[in-house]
């Protein structure tokens, strides 16, 4: 993370923070305006091609393939609003609607303060850091097909290792994978695990950027530790936790293998999330209809909350 | 005791129950199976999945398909994030917000249209379809962290290349790019990750036994024999080596903390 406090305060620099907080950012000069901006199209333009021809087009194939009653190998033909008055009354949508909200509140939450809680013991000075760090990033390092196989022997029936000890400890028989709401529990710890090392590496970058100073002075005006995490560490590293809870919420809700792989959505579709639900319609139940009509529902709602939350953030920048 | 040495205990103790499946991982693929003589650490698992089964095809697609998406994505987000670091006005801004709207679209919704899309130029059950997926998936984040490590190159060195009439072209790749390794390599690790670990394209894309990646060649072996955990766990094994020595090499130069800020603006 050395790169990172250096670029902060690299930039810090040249934005010449004052006692008033950061000034406005120093504009680019105005050097030949022409070649140069011809160069920066030129630049921008494969990666927006690609953007383009990955993104926009499916968008509108699947905005208009959401009003008929295609397949995967025939167009079918326009049914109006057919598939979405399908989708909205039925009950497995709703179910999902509610496990994914579910999921992503645990998921962003819960994988922010083991985060959190790890970047601050990770805070330099303690011994073996690199290691350790190492260490602790690799749930999200290791594919998440592995993780779930082995989460699966740990868990998935009541020979498995973890029911087992929760048998010997006097819990009874826990089922951890084929009970709905304790799936749903450990659908929900698995995503805590697979997450919360990049909120740790997120909250470290954020805590190496705060100036280390400050943490002397608020103890020599007799604050304890608690008081100064909830006084001044958390109002400094305010922006980044925001912008790490909305890269979580976006990595959570289109969340597919981290559900798919260790339950499938079961049992009895307890653990399905929206994700989930499109792929088994459109590739298991082959309704390709409705399941592009649950995508394209959840991409609007997708679209309209990330512009506004982009705005929030470049307004909280400016002011 | 002093506080550093309670955290370096709290952080142990906490490291080994979070790595409990990683490292049931490797003591499983090195377990002796029902009735073989071994009665220690064995390789039988190892030997038989790879005279078994086609996990050395399995890992060459991983490998050709990973490498080819970190090289493409860093060539292509390069000069991107540098328009993104050093470009001023309304049409930054806009591709700016583009990227993180992109970013927040369901993969799903790309990845149903995009299917019958490439049914129809044959790009289906081809790797190279899966490259170009791959890239796309890795864009915005890619773009972000190139342009986080160019902020924190000063810009005075590329005037000066400018004074002497050097063009924005080769001041780009002569002193910025020059000097970009860490922001590279980040990127690079980025996209490294995401195309050796990805489930839902591969599972979608790939039709052929010929063409499976290491995902699909394990999950297909987990579903054939769901009892049998040594082989299945020695081909776990196999997939998650390479991202851990990428990492463990390579670590110091990865960052995310970057993407928040490039993401917010400077």
């Amino acid at each position: 993370m050395t790169a990172d406090s250096l670029m902060e305060s690299v930039r810090k620099a040249r934005r010449g923070v004052g006692i008033a907080g950061p000034g406005r950012p120093r504009r680019a000069p105005r050097r030949r305006p022409t070649t140069r901006g011809m160069t920066f199209v030129l630049f921008a333009v494969p990666s927006v091609l690609l953007l383009l021809l990955l993104n926009l087009y499916p968008l509108l194939y699947a905005g208009q393939q959401s009003l008929r009653n295609g397949s995967l190998v025939d167009a079918g033909s326009f049914v109006g609003l057919q598939n979405y008055t399908g989708i909205l009354t039925s009950q497995s949508f709703w179910h999902a609607t509610e496990f994914t909200v579910v999921f992503t509140l645990v998921g962003v939450f819960g994988s922010w303060a083991v985060g959190l809680g790890l970047a601050l013991l990770l805070r330099p000075g303690v011994p073996a850091r690199g290691a350790l760090k190492v260490l602790l990033l690799l749930p999200w390092v290791v594919p998440i097909v592995v993780s779930s196989t082995s989460w699966n022997w740990l868990l998935a029936t009541p020979q498995s290792p973890v029911p087992l000890l929760a048998k010997h400890l006097g819990f009874g028989d826990v089922l951890f994978l084929a009970d709905p709401a304790l799936a749903q529990v450990t659908v929900c710890a698995f995503k805590v695990w697979v997450s919360f090392p990049f909120m740790m590496m997120m909250m470290a970058s954020a805590l190496t950027s705060v100036d280390s100073t400050i943490y002397e002075a608020s103890r020599v005006d007799g604050a304890s530790g608690w008081q100064t995490f909830r006084l001044v560490t958390l109002p400094l590293i305010a922006r980044p936790t925001y912008i790490s809870w909305i890269l979580m919420t976006i990595f959570c809700v289109n969340d597919f293998p981290t559900v798919f792989l260790l339950t499938g959505g079961g049992p009895v579709n307890s653990t399905q999330t929206l994700v989930v639900l499109a792929y088994t319609t459109v590739f298991q139940d082959f309704q390709t209809g409705p399941g592009i009509a649950i995508a394209f529902l959840m991409t609007i709602v997708l679209v309209a909350v990330s512009v506004t939350l982009y705005r929030q953030i470049r307004k909280a920048r400016i002011e | 005791m002093s506080a550093r040495w309670w955290r370096f205990i709290a952080l142990t103790l906490i490291a080994v129950v979070v790595l409990v499946p990683l490292v049931a991982v490797v003591a499983l693929s090195v377990q002796p199976s029902l009735g073989s003589a071994a009665t220690g650490p064995t390789w039988e698992n190892y030997v038989k999945v790879f005279t078994q089964t086609n996990i050395s095809s399995w890992i060459g697609n991983s490998l050709l398909v990973t490498l080819a998406t970190v090289v493409v994505a860093v060539v292509i987000a390069a000069p991107a994030g540098y328009v993104l670091s050093r470009g001023r006005g309304r049409l930054v801004v806009g591709f700016s917000l583009a990227l993180f709207v992109i970013q927040s679209l369901p993969v799903i919704t790309a990845v149903i249209p995009l299917f019958i899309l490439f049914a129809q130029f044959g790009l289906v059950d081809t790797l190279g379809g899966l490259v170009v997926i791959y890239v796309g998936a890795t864009m915005s984040v890619a773009i972000w962290m190139m342009a986080a490590y160019f902020d924190s190159i000063p810009i005075t060195l590329e005037e000066a290349a400018w004074v002497e009439g050097c063009s924005v072209f080769g001041s780009f790749t002569r002193i910025v790019l020059r000097n970009s390794l860490p922001g590279i390599l980040s990127t690079a690790i980025f996209s490294f990750l995401l195309a050796w670990n990805d489930y839902l394209v591969a599972v979608v894309f790939l039709r052929s036994a010929q063409n499976y990646t290491l995902p699909i060649g394990l999950e297909t072996f987990f579903q054939q024999d769901q009892t049998n955990w040594g082989p299945v766990m020695a081909v776990a094994v196999v997939m998650m080596v390479p991202p851990i020595i990428v990492f463990a090499v390579l670590n110091r130069f990865f960052s995310v903390g970057g993407i928040g800020g490039s993401l917010a603006g400077r």
